[in-house]
């Protein structure tokens, strides 16, 4: 086959669409490729300068960032107003995932570092798909689901872990309340 | 104006002849680009005047369908449901035009006839009942009140006559262009709302993303309840009217449904020919009285006000009524009976955005605060 032919053929397959950062994401790995196609049509791509606050804390909350070209930190601010980097995320990082279904002012600021490239999903759109695309929502909302429990369990394990390293020098007690 | 020449003498002709070219120049280059923009002015303000009503009768409709639309979707690509939806709309529609003609002939055969006679027993009446008052309060100035309804009335028919040729035309061309914008706003208007919201900055996107959808699910909600209400009131007094010996029943049943899409004053309105009309036809009786029962008790208090504002109307939307007055006295002033009749939807549709942007940032203004003031009604 002529291989100008191909190249019409394969553009799904493209590296560089759409589609295939969002299959190459957790959250999306088990999506067919027709819910795929529906998620494509249903996020945003925003282009952000270097520099550019993504959201604060305090701000609604109402959807999730992937990150598909440069990197963001995460920062959370104290008392004092002085700044607390709590991550910094690289292509094929989320953020901001645990406002997509429960609305919520968000929990720490985002920040990008370099020219970077989000592609957000937010729940007025998930909402709206559950209306029109039942089967399509509820596989996204599963694999959302699926990242999320992940994270939980992380979490209280790690919860375990520091309360069982606190209550060598705190009483049981204390940490109930 | 003084001249620029006598105040510099030591300019030269030439200089001279160059400022004044140059002032000409820039007057003219003034001129032109004054009447290029009030020109634009003029464009803009004609293709709005002309664009408005069938953009706004297809959003309307577009709102109406919608929800079919998307239930259909889950079958079908939005096209196709788009496609299906309009052709059972095309039937209905069909089905209501074939059952409504012979009235409208019927009506406007009699309406020809029987309008001087309505309005010359409405002004009998009214002599009548003045005459009265003037036997018992001799006091009160004669006033030629019945001489005025007669020229009010006759000026009402002859404007009736004149300008249905003209709203014909109107309606020919509303029935070419509603159904068209209305597939396309069924069709795109997510992106088209979608690529008006990303032009936000980055900044607001989120922001102004969650509002539009807020917004624009409670107008749909709004704009729905608002049709099937004035649907349902005109199907309750055409059919309690049918019941009577009145004539042009479905005729009074359609004008009580689109006068009651304004509030307070509109059921009133919806009212008076049905009333003239029975009381012309059929006098004072037992059908008269039944006639007044439905308009006011059955289609007024039981079915509007009981049973269908609190299900589909959300008290979000109600207006001080001195604001439906202001509403319906500019809409009437900008667009005649029609600007009458949208205006106070669009006053509640403008009420609505700004409660729900307001709603919005209350919910979301410092978490901590909100959580100090959440704290007592949980506990």
């Amino acid at each position: 086959m002529d291989p100008l032919w191909i190249n019409i053929f394969r553009k799904k397959l493209d590296d560089e669409s759409l589609a295939y950062f969002l299959k190459h994401l957790p959250i999306f790995s088990e999506l067919s490729p027709r819910a795929l196609s529906t998620l494509e049509n249903l996020v945003h791509v925003r282009n952000y300068e270097a520099n550019e606050t993504i959201f604060e804390e305090g701000d609604p909350g109402s959807g999730m960032y992937m990150i598909r070209s440069g990197s963001v930190q995460i920062y959370a601010c104290d008392q004092s107003g002085a700044e607390d980097e709590l991550a910094r995320l690289i292509p094929g990082d989320f953020f901001g995932e645990t406002t997509l279904t429960a609305p919520a002012p968000r929990s720490a600021s985002a920040r990008t570092m370099e020219s970077t490239e989000l592609v957000g999903l937010f729940r007025a759109d998930i909402l709206e798909l559950a209306e029109r695309k039942p089967s399509v929502s509820s596989s996204i909302l599963l694999g959302l689901t699926r990242v999320v429990s992940e994270r939980l369990q992380a979490a209280s394990q790690e919860i375990r872990r520091l309360r069982i390293q606190a209550g060598e020098r705190v009483s049981p007690g204390n940490i109930e309340t | 104006m003084n001249n620029p020449v006598q105040k510099h003498r030591g300019w030269s002709r030439a200089q001279a002849a160059m400022a004044f070219l140059i002032l000409s120049a820039a007057i003219a280059c003034g001129l032109s680009v004054y009447s290029s923009v009030s020109s634009l002015i003029g464009i803009s303000r004609t293709a709005f005047s002309v664009l408005f009503l069938p953009l706004l009768f297809s959003l309307v409709l577009a709102f109406l369908l919608d929800p079919i639309v998307t239930q259909l979707e889950r079958l079908f690509t939005r096209t196709v449901s788009i496609f299906i939806v309009y052709v059972l709309t095309l039937g209905l529609a069909t089905l209501l035009i074939l059952w409504l003609v012979p009235h409208l002939q019927e009506f406007w055969g009699n309406m020809r006839t029987d309008f001087p006679r309505y309005t010359h027993q409405a002004i009998e009446g009214v002599k009548r009942s003045m005459a009265a008052l003037h036997d018992r309060f001799p006091f009160i100035e004669d006033y030629s009140l019945p001489m005025k309804l007669r020229s009010w009335a006759e000026q009402l028919m002859a404007a009736i006559l004149a300008q249905t040729p003209q709203s014909a035309m109107k309606i020919g061309g509303l029935m070419i262009l509603v159904p068209l914008f209305t597939f396309f706003f069924l069709r795109d208007g997510r992106r088209i709302m979608s690529a008006c919201v990303s032009l936000a900055p980055n900044r607001h996107f989120e922001m102004a993303h969650d509002l539009s959808y807020l917004v624009s699910r409670q107008l749909s909600q709004f704009v729905r309840g608002r049709v099937l209400e004035a649907i349902i009131v005109g199907l309750v007094v055409a059919g309690g009217l049918s019941l009577t010996d009145i004539r042009y029943a479905p005729m009074l049943g359609i004008f009580a449904g689109i006068t009651n899409l304004i509030p307070y004053i509109g059921p009133i309105i919806g009212m008076i020919p049905g009333l003239l009309i029975a009381f012309a036809d059929l006098g004072v009786g037992g059908q008269f009285w039944w006639i007044v029962i439905l308009y006011v008790l059955i289609a007024q208090v039981l079915v509007d006000n009981f049973i269908l504002i609190p299900i589909l109307i959300s008290r979000v939307s109600n207006l001080h009524p001195l604001l439906v007055f202001f509403a319906i006295i500019v809409g009437g002033k900008l667009y005649g009976v029609i600007g009458m009749i949208i205006g106070v939807p669009i006053v509640s549709v403008v009420k609505i955005t700004l409660l729900e942007i307001r709603t919005y940032r209350r919910n979301f203004r410092l978490p901590e605060a909100a959580l100090e003031s959440d704290r007592p009604h949980k506990l």
